[in-house]
């Protein structure tokens, strides 16, 4: 009973391990760069919701729309000033850009908001249903559910909306989608956004149950890279998968390991995938 | 030129103090260089830009350290087997990343190294966990590296940034570097020509990876004290030794020495400016500066290298870009 107890907290926390790493594939699928600043972004999210919390008293759920309004705003500037005009530069002006960032932000967040641990208190946090011989945490619970409609705004954004299939086009062919009068620029800053913006807003939905502090996003950084090289990088529906997957693998690994070697099981598995198949579990071979 | 710079080196601390300020930026100005060298045998002859080698530098800081506790044993046999580790290391993390390229690769290194940072800190009966490790006493002298001051630091450092300078320039001009820079230039290329390009490059990473930890033997007795964050950090040693490469010149000899200089005092300057500040304003500042620096030449950041080219630079397969 256990391991299904864990097999479900898994999927629980899964759900927005997909949501916080959409964004790095979603970034990676269209411009082909990865972001290694990308945990900081969730990193923000959480100060976001917090801020929320605590000088406008709204709980994390709901500061989570704002967390991704304001995140997003952020990362159409990122992408304008930055990230737009190293597209074409060597492969290492990318990475020391993108992880100049990392450091930018991490050190921001510790002048801004100096190394104190800062968690918030809501009714719902140590609530638990109970279903049969099972429990759910609620904060759990709401965490997964916020995830799980992100995602379905993500899917029919992507599918359905002109914007969605625009910036597909690009992430397909960046000239044919000029081509056929896409502003690929604008679809590009776009996708940033989103991307940045999934992270904050998984980032705030899991502030009931975590403590934000200026570093966390180094917590999260192994899991992400992890959900990602599961599923593909690129692929939106392999991070859900990947996300799903790491969730339940951390959850059963903690049955066994304490939990700070869980950062340990995830990176076997990442080198594992990698080794046998770097395209990703569902990816097409490049 | 090589030879004037050296003899340079070897004179400057008779003018100056010691003990002094000076002389221990300059001795760690050498040990950044010497890992950027090693550095460079991968990410510069190989083009497999490393994000983790602080996995490497921190295997070799903890392996002489717990073996110089445990058994009393002297860090020059600590430091052997903290290379040894580190290459093993190496060894083990290459293949399965060796087919990884660019972005890939740099994500696979960097979540290596991170997850060493984690471990470290979690083992805590091994490396004392976050609260840190300090290195023993012991009576002073170059058996036992363990000094009064910083001067004997000076030139060990010296020393081993001419080793390490000596190893890469001789596998740059070896059959084997120019095997490497095939790999560099174009893999499948190299690979029809005959290159086991996956072997040459675990070959590659072991060196590297076997320099690195040894030169984290070095760090550990000149800091005496340690914790995880520091030598397993990704900012303060992953991305710095990578980025003292890349801006001084990558694949070249000169560049991980000027990077090095550039890079280890813009540092202590910002240090010393913001000191007494808040904390987070100087890494603030050099995070701010790298941005600058790639938006000011994208295309730069390698470019940079000509710039301070010397004349001692053995003209290779790298100066063609």
């Amino acid at each position: 009973m256990a391991l299904i107890q864990a097999i479900l907290d898994g999927v629980m926390i899964g759900g927005v391990y997909a949501v916080i790493s959409i964004g790095l594939t979603l970034v990676f699928g269209v411009m082909g760069i990865v972001n290694f600043a990308q945990a900081e972004f969730l990193m923000l999210g959480m100060f976001i919701a917090w801020f929320a919390w605590a000088k406008l008293g709204l709980d994390p759920l709901v500061g989570a729309f704002l967390a991704f309004a304001l995140v997003f705003l952020l990362g159409l500037a990122v992408q304008h000033w930055l990230v737009r005009r190293v597209m074409r530069a060597p492969e290492v002006a990318q990475i020391f850009l993108t992880v100049g960032l990392l450091i930018v932000l991490e050190n921001a967040a510790l002048l801004a908001f100096g190394s104190d641990f800062r968690s918030v208190s809501t009714p719902y946090q140590t609530a638990a249903l109970r279903l049969g011989p099972l429990f759910v945490s609620v904060p759990y619970l709401a965490a997964f559910a916020m995830s799980a409609l992100s995602g379905l705004g993500l899917w029919w954004f992507l599918r359905v909306s002109w914007f969605g299939r625009a910036m597909r086009a690009t992430a397909q062919d960046p000239m044919a989608a000029r081509l056929s009068g896409i502003d690929v620029d604008r679809m590009r800053r776009l996708a940033f956004g989103l991307g940045v913006g999934l992270s904050a807003f998984g980032g705030a939905v899991i502030l009931p149950y975590l403590t934000v502090y200026p570093t966390v996003g180094s917590q999260f950084v192994v899991l992400m890279f992890t959900v990602v090289v599961l599923g593909g990088l690129g692929s939106v529906a392999g991070a859900v998968v990947g996300g799903l997957a790491v969730g339940v693998i951390q959850s059963l690994s903690g049955l066994v390991f304490p939990i700070q070697l869980q950062n340990l099981v995830l990176f076997v598995v990442f080198i594992a995938v990698l080794a046998v198949r770097p395209e990703g579990l569902l990816g097409k071979a490049r | 030129m090589p030879v004037a710079a050296i003899a340079a080196a070897l004179i400057v601390p008779l003018g100056l103090d010691g003990d002094g300020y000076a002389i221990r930026v300059i001795a760690l100005v050498f040990l950044f260089a010497a890992l950027g060298q090693s550095w460079n045998i991968v990410g510069g002859l190989a083009n497999q830009i490393s994000l983790g080698h602080a996995a490497f530098f921190g295997i070799g800081a903890y392996t002489s350290t717990r073996l110089l506790i445990d058994f009393g044993l002297s860090p020059w046999f600590g430091m052997l087997a903290g290379g040894v580790l580190g290459g093993a290391a190496a060894a083990l993390i290459s293949l399965p990343t060796m087919r990884l390229r660019g972005h890939y690769f740099a994500l696979a290194t960097l979540a290596f190294g991170e997850v060493m940072r984690v471990v470290a800190n979690a083992w805590t009966g091994l490396t004392g966990g976050p609260v840190g490790i300090s290195v023993p006493y012991s009576a002073p002298g170059l058996w036992m590296l363990s000094f009064k001051g910083t001067l004997p630091f000076y030139y060990l450092n010296l020393t081993a940034l001419v080793g390490v300078t000596a190893v890469f320039v001789g596998i740059r001009r070896s059959a084997f570097g120019y095997r490497l820079q095939a790999v560099r230039e174009d893999a499948n290329a190299a690979e029809v020509v005959g290159v086991d390009t996956a072997r040459i490059k675990i070959q590659a990473a072991v060196i590297s990876g076997a320099l690195t930890a040894m030169l984290g033997t070095l760090y550990a007795q000149m800091n005496f004290f340690f914790d995880p964050d520091a030598v397993f950090g990704a900012a303060p040693i992953s991305v710095r030794i990578a980025l003292i490469a890349i801006v001084g010149g990558i694949g070249t000899a000169a560049g991980p020495i000027l990077g090095a200089i550039l890079i280890v005092s813009l540092e202590e300057i910002a240090n010393v400016l913001l000191s007494g500040q808040v904390a987070g304003l100087s890494n603030l500042v050099y995070g701010l500066i790298l941005i600058a620096v790639i938006m000011i030449q994208p295309h730069g950041l390698v470019a940079l290298g000509p710039v301070f080219r010397r004349p001692w630079r053995v003209p290779a397969v790298d100066a063609a870009k």
